[in-house]
């Protein structure tokens, strides 16, 4: 462990990893520039700039209803996802159970699963019920997926929940109910706060469940993936900065309230300073 | 001092900051060869930073680490003839018993019979069943897990031992069980062993010297007796354990007077130049008296409460604003009650004074 | 915790929600692809009477060569992630100190952005006229062909969407090594390949397997990639599944198609997760 051939490994590691994220974000800065061209063909060096085509899309009826349905379809994928994902948690990380071996393992199934794949089976049991394919079933499609990872997310706040807590609660009167409301949840708040963040973006940037189960309605990613294989539209580029910014938006500020909320709970429970150990003193 | 006889470690000025702040600061030390030095402090006194440049996981901000006569600063922890005994023990726990022992000479590419027959010696040694040569370390207890890190230590063949806190896991019993056999261990492999831990109840029990650590310096050295005996602060005195102390000045010779205390108090010679500081009574050199004059001092008041300590009793007597801490052996029991007034005192010559330190 | 008589425990009953959407929504689809795929050709209902002529045309057609390259090609996905992502990996565990959770965040981002907007960029990045062959002819006149609709292009659009699939769950595994038991590993003697080898490698071991497992399985559905990068150049399996159901109107071809890929990734997943503690790799402390 020489302190030079560790300081150069560490330095190729940093820079390794600081060409990785520019690998990583290249495109999605390569798409954000080519949204500035207010020509309708896409030649780099951009020679005209422009907004017109962001103007454009954001006044887009079309652009505006695709973006509706995305959202609905994630809110509502939240909402569900965190109420079964809060019960699969507690199931899988708190209660010792006769079936929770096999649960843990039943539970990766969906995930360890090729999505395609997995809207392709929902589109054929969909088709052979005869239901009609529309944003409610896409709903449905995501979830079979992303409930399992909220459930994962939720766990790893749960493995650390102190049972304790509710055995304190029950002795002190406590019923079932109140001891959910006023001590599970609460303290559970934060995994629970990250799963519903993890269920509204993998939703909202979900493609290969959406392409195969929304039937006629549309959500950013299928409409720009239409519109990629039909041929180059500059309205593209805008809308796929969009969706890209808006999912940086919502994580970033996810991140900062639960940063905010963490802070305040320590804020809190810094109270005592640690007591020093006093030797008999006369 | 280089090659001065006996000494196989030296350090001078060993000096380890962190953000400005020095964890370490500037430790002078001699360390002789074969014996069990312990360095004994606070969480936070920088023991563990010191014991850790030592063994070449941290390097020094400054200062030197001298391994007989040869200055190792620069030597990778993988080279130095040193190994260490972890706190958490740090076994692997994806290699058997042996396995874990055997690893040292695994690198040094000896081969696997030689390896055998040292593993099983060093098992012998320790006190490890044979049987367990092929166990998997997660299914042993925690004192066989010990044993079999000290095995993997001297396996290597260091010149030293180090130890961090490897027994503060540990429950009590096991502890003080533990605490015998590495002694024991230390007399048969005749290794120099650098052991850390907060307890100084450990150290006095296992150490040949003893050093007290205190925000990164080291602030007194000597054998356990000398450190029980004669502390050379009030923050050894305390450090020690229950103690009965508060602040006196000199007055004169053998003189000392105290605002805790009514009266003149017979005190210990006192080195020059100390004028005020804080008188240490021992818990066992209080007694009860039957009358004032039987001995040097005396102080009146009521027993408070008595605790069982095994062969021994303490007695906690409050006199005025102060609770002195009396200790007798059980055949010595105080024959009184609770609330009753007693008369307690101690002899000058049990008695120490030390500086506020 | 359960009493007498037929009462579900209560780890049971807080399962039984999740439990019921897998059951309609994962077996259940993937139950009625199984009865499909053993359908006669081109028929609708699941009323015929039994037949492998499906799996048997895949064999006599050419179609098993496109399940062979989307084989191929994830695992070549696989290969090529663990060697670029362990450093980043390593990095974030013993490197980036306070940094980690930035570099942390900015490796998550991309996950929530659907691959084929990602993806996009890279077709503007490499099209002709596009930003690196733009830039190259403006600056240096050089006028170089567009090495899109490749098959190398298409692998290397999977290794971009995958990467985050591979880092974590190595991420995860190295830092399961605990650092005292490497700093052991030195002090008795292991040069750093050694330490490697010895220690790091076999302890972080249930990451790289997590790593490798959750990669392969979700690159063998890769779709987006040869559409929007490839052309027709590599038809995946996940798109001849889905020309099956819905241009060819063959429903048991595709769901016997889809039941192979099933049978595949059941296996490997089977395999891996057999003896695996989920509870220690999580968090139980």
């Amino acid at each position: 462990m020489s302190g030079r051939a560790v300081r150069l490994r560490h330095a190729l590691i940093v820079v390794w990893t600081i060409a990785m994220i520019i690998f990583v974000y290249l495109p999605s800065v390569s798409i954000a520039l080519a949204s500035l061209t207010s020509s309708r063909y896409f030649i780099f060096p951009i020679t005209r700039w422009g907004l017109d085509w962001w103007r454009k899309t954001l006044d887009s009826l079309e652009i505006h209803r695709i973006l509706e349905t995305s959202i609905v379809i994630a809110a509502v994928v939240t909402v569900v996802a965190i109420v079964l994902a809060f019960f699969g948690a507690l199931a899988f990380a708190r209660y010792d159970w006769k079936g929770r071996a096999w649960y843990q393992k039943v539970i990766l199934l969906p995930i360890f699963f090729p999505q395609s794949v997995l809207g392709l089976a929902l589109l054929l049991w969909f088709n052979a019920m005869g239901l009609q394919l529309s944003w409610q079933t896409a709903v449905f499609a995501h979830l079979v997926w992303i409930v399992p990872v909220v459930t994962l997310v939720i766990s790893i706040q749960v493995y650390s929940f102190d049972p304790a807590l509710e055995e304190a609660a029950y002795d002190l009167g406590a019923s079932r109910l109140q001891v959910l409301r006023e001590i599970t949840i609460p303290v559970l708040m934060p995994g629970i706060f990250s799963g519903g963040l993890f269920a509204f973006l993998l939703s909202w940037g979900n493609f290969p469940l959406s392409l195969f189960t929304t039937g006629a309605d549309t959500t950013v990613p299928e409409y720009l993936y239409a519109k990629m294989v039909a041929g180059y539209t500059p309205g593209v580029p805008v809308l796929g900065t969009i969706a890209t910014v808006g999912a940086i938006v919502v994580l970033i500020g996810g991140y900062l309230v639960m940063l905010l909320l963490n802070r305040r709970r320590q804020a809190g429970a810094e109270e005592t300073n640690e007591g020093e150990d006093h030797a008999h003193v006369a | 001092m280089v090659g001065r006889d006996g000494v196989i470690l030296f350090l001078k000025g060993l000096t380890k900051t962190f953000a400005g702040r020095p964890a370490v600061d500037a430790v002078d030390l001699e360390i002789l060869e074969g014996e069990l030095f312990t360095i004994v402090g606070p969480s936070g006194s920088g023991k563990t930073t010191l014991l850790r440049m030592l063994a070449g996981m941290e390097t020094p901000t400054a200062g030197d680490i001298v391994l007989r006569g040869e200055r190792i600063n620069d030597i990778p922890a993988n080279r130095r003839p040193t190994c260490m005994v972890f706190q958490s023990l740090a076994l692997f726990p994806h290699k058997e018993v042996g396995a874990n022992i055997e690893f040292s000479m695994k690198i040094r590419g000896i081969d696997a019979a030689t390896r055998k027959r040292r593993a099983l010696e060093l098992m012998k040694l320790l006190r490890l069943p044979e049987a367990y040569y092929g166990r998997a370390v997660t299914r042993i207890s925690g004192g066989e897990r010990q044993r079999v890190a000290l095995a993997r230590a001297l396996a290597y063949e260091p010149e030293i031992l180090f130890f961090d806190e490897p027994l503060s896991a540990l429950d009590y019993k096991l502890r003080k069980t533990l605490e015998k056999e590495l002694k024991d261990i230390h007399r048969e492999t005749g290794k120099t062993f650098v052991y850390i831990t907060h307890s100084l109840e450990e150290a006095m029990v296992m150490s040949d010297r003893i050093g007290v650590m205190r925000d990164g310096k080291l602030v007194q050295i000597g054998t356990p007796q000398e450190i029980y005996v004669a502390p050379n602060s009030k923050f050894v005195s305390e450090f020690i354990g229950d103690v009965n102390i508060f602040p006196v000045r000199v007055t004169g010779p053998g003189k000392l007077v105290s605002g805790e205390v009514p009266g003149e108090i017979a005190g210990p010679p006192v080195s020059d130049g100390l004028h005020e500081g804080y008188l240490v009574v021992r818990p066992e050199f209080l007694r009860f008296l039957a009358k004032p004059e039987d001995a040097d001092n005396h102080v009146v008041g009521r027993v408070y409460n008595e605790y069982a300590l095994g062969s021994r009793i303490q007695y906690h007597v409050r006199a005025g604003e102060l609770t002195f801490v009396l200790e007798k052996l059980r055949h010595e029991a105080f024959e009184g009650s609770l609330d009753q007034e007693v008369t307690i005192g101690w002899d000058a010559a049990n008695s120490i004074v030390v500086p506020d330190r | 915790m359960s009493a007498s008589g037929f009462r579900i425990s209560a780890g049971g009953r807080s399962a039984l929600p999740v439990l019921a959407l897998l059951l309609i929504g994962f077996a259940v689809p993937l139950a009625t692809v199984i009865g499909f795929s053993l359908m006669p050709a081109r028929t609708f209902g699941l009323s015929h009477p039994p037949t492998f002529e499906n799996y048997i045309s895949i064999y006599e057609s050419t179609t098993y060569i496109s399940l062979l390259w989307s084989l191929g090609l994830a695992a070549a996905t696989v290969v090529i992630l663990i060697l670029i992502s362990y450093p980043v990996a390593y990095g974030l565990v013993r490197v980036f100190g306070r940094w980690s959770t930035l570099i942390t965040l900015l490796f998550v981002i991309p996950l929530f952005v659907s691959e084929n907007v990602r993806l996009y960029g890279w077709l503007l990045f490499f099209i002709k006229n596009g930003v690196l062959l733009g830039t190259l002819k403006s600056l240096f006149g050089v006028e170089w062909d567009s090495i899109l609709f490749t098959k190398g292009i298409v692998l290397f659009g999977m290794v971009y969407v995958h990467i985050p699939y591979m880092l974590f769950p190595l991420t995860l595994g190295i830092s399961m090594v605990p650092e005292e038991t490497r700093e052991a590993a030195f002090d008795l003697g292991a040069s750093r390949w050694q330490v490697f080898r010895e220690v790091e490698l076999p302890l972080s071991l249930p990451g790289l397997i997590i790593g490798c497992l959750l990669t392969f399985v979700l690159a063998v559905g890769a779709i987006a990639e040869s559409k929007v990068l490839g052309g027709q150049v590599v038809i995946p399996i996940a798109h001849d599944i889905e020309i099956a159901f819905t241009y060819a109107q063959n429903w048991p071809l595709g769901a016997a198609l889809s039941v192979l890929l099933m049978l595949i990734v059941g296996v490997l997943v089977l395999l891996a997760l057999r003896r695996f503690d989920l509870d220690r790799f999580l968090g139980r402390r």
